[in-house]
């Protein structure tokens, strides 16, 4: 695993722009960053990354059984009790899920270590399945790379076969908050996809979604029995239609069991049934005690790296602010993230359907990453 | 030299996110079909169709009736819009009383009826053919009404004019899809999103 520099395409902002990826600069600082990319070897990416992903992915799914069976992991994990029932049904009736992503600490040598899964909402989607993968096709005709060179990343591919195999009502909808630009970018993406695939899609904003008489409705008032939400379960579960969830007849993507996925609550839970695995961190449910040097403190639900708390093996304490003050918190040995010159990477794994679908890397300047860490391209080359 | 199969997508298209083409949201080029519409079971039946199937129609469609029927808040709206004597009381109460709504005038048959006799030469045996190799109409069983200024017309309960005597017409299905005319309500999800102004994405 190496970090090279590389001049960045010549009018990629146009190009970016075109295809609706207008949030490459934020705040005139980059997000896509082009002017460097990660290089792998085939070995780091099949035995480090692609196999721990779906090994990570298999023991995952294999804890929502054992939590639907235990009232107290279900406390643990602060479920709300009136959802209970809809989430184990929604899990023993086999609802399909469709994506999802966990985060490495990884730096090229020794296992990958599991920082969290991202099981319900994950985005950057469109720069790994599209954007990342048009920059190394471009680099290649313009002999800026290695031919030969690869990447890790079936992500188009694998989300249009899903979209193709999986069981899903149609029309399938799908909702984003209508204010975040960056969302509405992963949806349409996603839609696009599902076009490809054959099926009949249709967008509503999450605000205008409706309620008759406990079923879910579209503007026109007609039902809406399929609906892909970029929106966390945690948040819908505790707002004003949270009861139309329990009545209305809709599939869901993802679907409610992944919030017991999405939850960091999982960290403790797979240390606990599997102590000692090379890909994974001790964690443990946290109280309100102090975080002490080489931990990490997380809330149960947070994103984008907001309210996290660390302490180096050194003693320097890092924190960052957010608005997840309101749930219960894990503590997680610190992986420490690799640094690369001034920078921390992580390394983000893709999942869809059961099958680990390509990486994407996030750069930051500290050693939390957040939404503003930068987002750069990789290649496979021996 | 053995190749190593690739780790990447075969390919990664997008259709719709580029402006260029837009060739999936063009609107393709709807046909028309063709829909019965009759004032009464009676006057289908005059029309050389099964008379059960007349009955059948009528009833899906007076069934439907109070589901799409526009509401008006009184009586007297309802009227300026349908006539005198034209309205009757809606299922839903309000505060101040009923909701109003205009009465069924008539009715439209989508897949039900088998045409006998419409077309002339068209023998029954035919006919059921026709129907078996076309499919299902995708004309849907509905009420219909008049206004008060246009007896003649027939119109769908969100006021799109299907004919103007009874018998065959045709039709662009997606212009006659009944809608529920109960208000939905909204705004019940993302609350949290406004409320705790997450940086710019509610993903992660």
């Amino acid at each position: 695993m190496k970090r090279h520099n590389i001049a960045p395409r010549p009018g990629w902002q146009d190009f970016a722009n075109s295809v609706g990826f207008t949030f490459h600069t934020i705040d005139n600082e980059p997000y896509w960053d082009e002017s460097a990319y990660y290089q792998f070897s085939l070995q780091q990416i099949e035995q480090d990354l692609e196999t721990p992903t779906e090994e990570l992915h298999q023991m995952a799914l294999d804890l929502v059984p054992d939590i639907l069976a235990d009232e107290q992991l279900l406390q643990q994990l602060a479920i709300p009790k009136p959802f209970w029932d809809y989430i184990a049904a929604s899990w023993r009736s086999g609802e399909p899920h469709l994506y999802g992503r966990m985060d490495f600490s990884y730096n090229g040598t020794g296992p990958a270590k599991l920082l969290e899964l991202n099981y319900d909402t994950p985005t950057s989607l469109f720069e790994t399945g599209f954007f990342q993968w048009v920059w190394l096709e471009d680099q290649l005709m313009r002999g800026q790379l290695p031919q030969g060179a690869d990447q890790f990343n079936s992500l188009q591919d694998k989300l249009e076969q899903a979209f193709a195999q999986l069981p899903l009502a149609q029309p399938f909808y799908f909702s984003s908050v209508t204010e975040s630009i960056e969302d509405k970018g992963t949806v349409d993406y996603l839609m696009d996809i599902a076009l490809q695939a054959g099926l009949n899609c249709r967008y509503i904003q999450l605000e205008q979604l409706g309620d008759i008489e406990g079923q879910l409705v579209d503007m026109d008032g007609f039902p809406i029995n399929g609906l892909f939400k970029l929106y966390p379960w945690e948040f819908m579960l505790q707002e004003d239609f949270a009861s139309t969830i329990l009545t209305s007849k809709t599939q869901w993507l993802e679907p409610c069991w992944k919030l017991l996925l999405s939850n960091k609550g999982i960290l403790p839970l797979l240390w606990q049934k599997h102590q000692g695995h090379p890909n994974l961190l001790p964690a443990f449910f946290a109280d309100k005690q102090p975080v002490e040097a080489g931990w990490v403190k997380k809330p149960l639900f947070s994103r984008e790296g907001a309210n996290i708390e660390l302490v180096t093996a050194n003693g320097q304490r890092l924190t960052e602010d957010g608005p997840y003050t309101d749930s219960g918190y894990i503590r997680q040995a610190l992986a420490p993230l690799p640094q690369f010159g001034d920078n921390y990477t992580l390394i983000g794994s893709w999942v869809v359907g059961d099958s680990a679908a390509g990486i994407c890397i996030r750069e930051d300047n500290s050693l939390i990453t957040k939404d503003s860490s930068r987002f750069l391209p990789h290649i496979i080359l021996d | 030299m053995k190749v190593r199969p690739s780790k990447r997508s075969q390919k990664a298209a997008l259709i719709f996110m580029l402006p260029a083409t837009g060739l999936a949201l063009n609107g393709c080029a709807e046909k028309q079909v063709e829909a019965q519409v009759f004032s009464t079971p009676d006057e289908c039946a005059a029309f050389y169709n099964p008379p059960e199937q007349c009955q059948a129609a009528f009833a899906e469609a007076a069934q439907l009736h109070p589901k799409v029927a526009p509401r008006y808040a009184n009586k007297q709206e309802c009227e300026a819009d349908f006539g005198p004597g034209q309205c009757e009381t809606a299922p839903e109460q309000h505060q101040q009383g009923s909701f109003f709504m205009p009465m069924m005038m008539g009715f439209m048959a989508g897949q039900m009826l088998n045409r006998g006799g419409l077309t002339p030469g068209a023998g029954q045996a035919a006919n059921q053919q026709t129907v078996a190799a076309t499919g299902r109409n995708p004309v849907p069983t509905q009420p219909l009404y008049k206004s008060r200024d246009d007896r003649n017309t027939f119109r769908t309960a969100t006021n799109t004019a299907v004919a103007s005597q009874p018998g065959s017409t045709t039709i662009r299905p997606s212009a006659v899809q009944p809608k529920p005319a109960a208000l939905a309500r909204r705004g019940g999800f993302g609350a949290q999103a406004a409320q705790r102004s997450v940086n710019r994405s509610y993903g992660g």
